[in-house]
């Protein structure tokens, strides 16, 4: 569809799909960082390491959800798609934080 | 056992601290948090800020009059012409003349919020809303320095610098215990933080139980203190000129074109001489993509 413009093929995704896909995503990074958060908690990851690790399972998560959610085609889910990389980790880094703290203190601080 | 200082000043201090200290703070703390914004989230369903006030007939019909002429604008490509011509017609001099005017006395004058019945009780509503969502934060907060102070709870997993000592150690102040080491106020603000996500989850979206967007509501409304009802009438004319601007751009126009070389019955014409060589792996026979063409992307929802 070579003659179409760039104003048409952006119209042609449906906004209500495209937040429903965003909130997918959503969904899935939280939930995602709250187990990874109480897993670094209980390894008793500090500093560096706990952030690299969620690093770690913040692409792990993105590959998952690239390959498996969207079958390797995120341009038909979203309009950029390289969207599945990034959105949501941000606020996944919150929570993680949280649990980590939360299970690095239940684990190893208390007796 | 004479430890040089610099290394008792490089690892990590280890204090061990009362189980009850877990037992009785930290995770009641959490779990108090985690109702209490349920709670709110609740308490907001049942005020009815959002599904009691039910607005007029003639108000839904003045927004949704507005929201077809930027859908008419957005998808004018999908439809022909002639057809395109003549809703922008229509819906221009509709809009100029006010048909779709919730009151067509008020249209030459800005409706005042301060007379206007309507608007008065929107943003007392809220009003309302924002300061009563407030006061189950400062309230936990005060629960906590009350009775939560004077010892530290909980050790972060991550360093921070000694700036933050003065803030997160409020009430232990001790010139050499490591910054990690931090009192029951700064647990709050980590669950504040943390937690926003976790009622997203429990509670789906738009959920009113984030003492975070209120924080940033609060901000927001300082700033603007008078929130002004959408001037209908201005909006309408603005939208008549934007439709009479649009240009259109029959998407169908050359899809004969478009079909014959997609099945390779035609060459491209001079335009496309970059790629004049269609590959055969074009002349599929997976019929498929003649249905796909008229199926739009996105409607593919995730599974």
């Amino acid at each position: 569809m070579s003659s179409q413009s760039p104003q048409n093929q952006a119209s042609l995704y449906v906004p209500e799909n495209i937040v429903h896909n965003v909130k997918t995503i959503t969904f899935i990074r939280s939930s995602m960082s709250a187990i990874t958060g109480s897993a670094a908690g209980i390894l008793g990851l500090t500093g560096y390491s706990g952030f690299i690790f969620y690093t770690l399972t913040a692409t792990l998560t993105s590959f998952l959800i690239w390959s498996i959610k969207t079958n390797a085609n995120p341009g038909i889910y979203f309009r950029n798609g390289s969207d599945v990389w990034t959105e949501g980790v941000f606020g996944g880094l919150f929570s993680y934080v949280l649990f980590w703290t939360l299970l690095y203190g239940i684990v190893h601080v208390y007796d | 056992m004479a430890q040089p200082l610099a290394s008792t000043l490089v690892e990590s201090q280890a204090l061990y601290l009362d189980p009850e200290i877990r037992d009785w703070v930290l995770i009641p703390i959490m779990v108090v948090m985690v109702l209490v914004g349920v709670f709110r989230d609740q308490v907001t369903v049942l005020i009815g800020g959002g599904t009691g006030k039910k607005p007029g007939l003639k108000a839904i019909r003045e927004s949704k009059a507005l929201t077809r002429g930027v859908t008419l604008r957005n998808y004018g490509n999908h439809i022909q012409n002639n057809s395109f011509f003549v809703r922008k017609t229509f819906l221009s001099e509709a809009y100029k003349r006010g048909d779709y005017l919730k009151n067509p006395a008020a249209a030459n004058h800005a409706v005042n919020p301060m007379t206007d019945p309507a608007g008065m009780e929107m943003m007392m509503e809220g009003m309302k809303k924002n300061f009563a969502m407030i006061i189950p934060q400062t309230i936990i907060m005060g629960w906590i320095n009350f009775f939560f102070s004077g010892f530290v709870l909980i050790k972060l997993p991550f360093p921070l610098t000694l700036r933050f000592k003065s803030m997160l150690q409020r009430g232990v102040e001790t010139p050499d215990m490591d910054v990690t080491w931090v009192s029951s106020l700064s647990w709050y603000f980590l669950n504040l933080f943390g937690l926003r996500s976790i009622f997203t989850l429990l509670l789906g979206e738009d959920n009113a139980a984030d003492g975070m967007r209120d924080m940033a509501a609060m901000s927001q409304m300082g700033a603007s203190p008078t929130g002004q009802p959408q001037d209908f009438h201005k909006l309408f004319l603005a939208e008549s000129e934007n439709l009479e601007l649009t240009p259109h751009n029959w998407e169908l126009d050359d899809i004969e074109n478009r079909l014959l070389i997609k099945f390779g019955k035609r060459s491209p014409t001079v335009n496309n001489d970059d790629n004049d060589t269609i590959e055969m792996e074009d002349i599929s026979s997976d019929f498929s993509d003649v249905k796909g063409k008229s199926k739009r992307k996105g409607i593919n929802k995730k599974k």
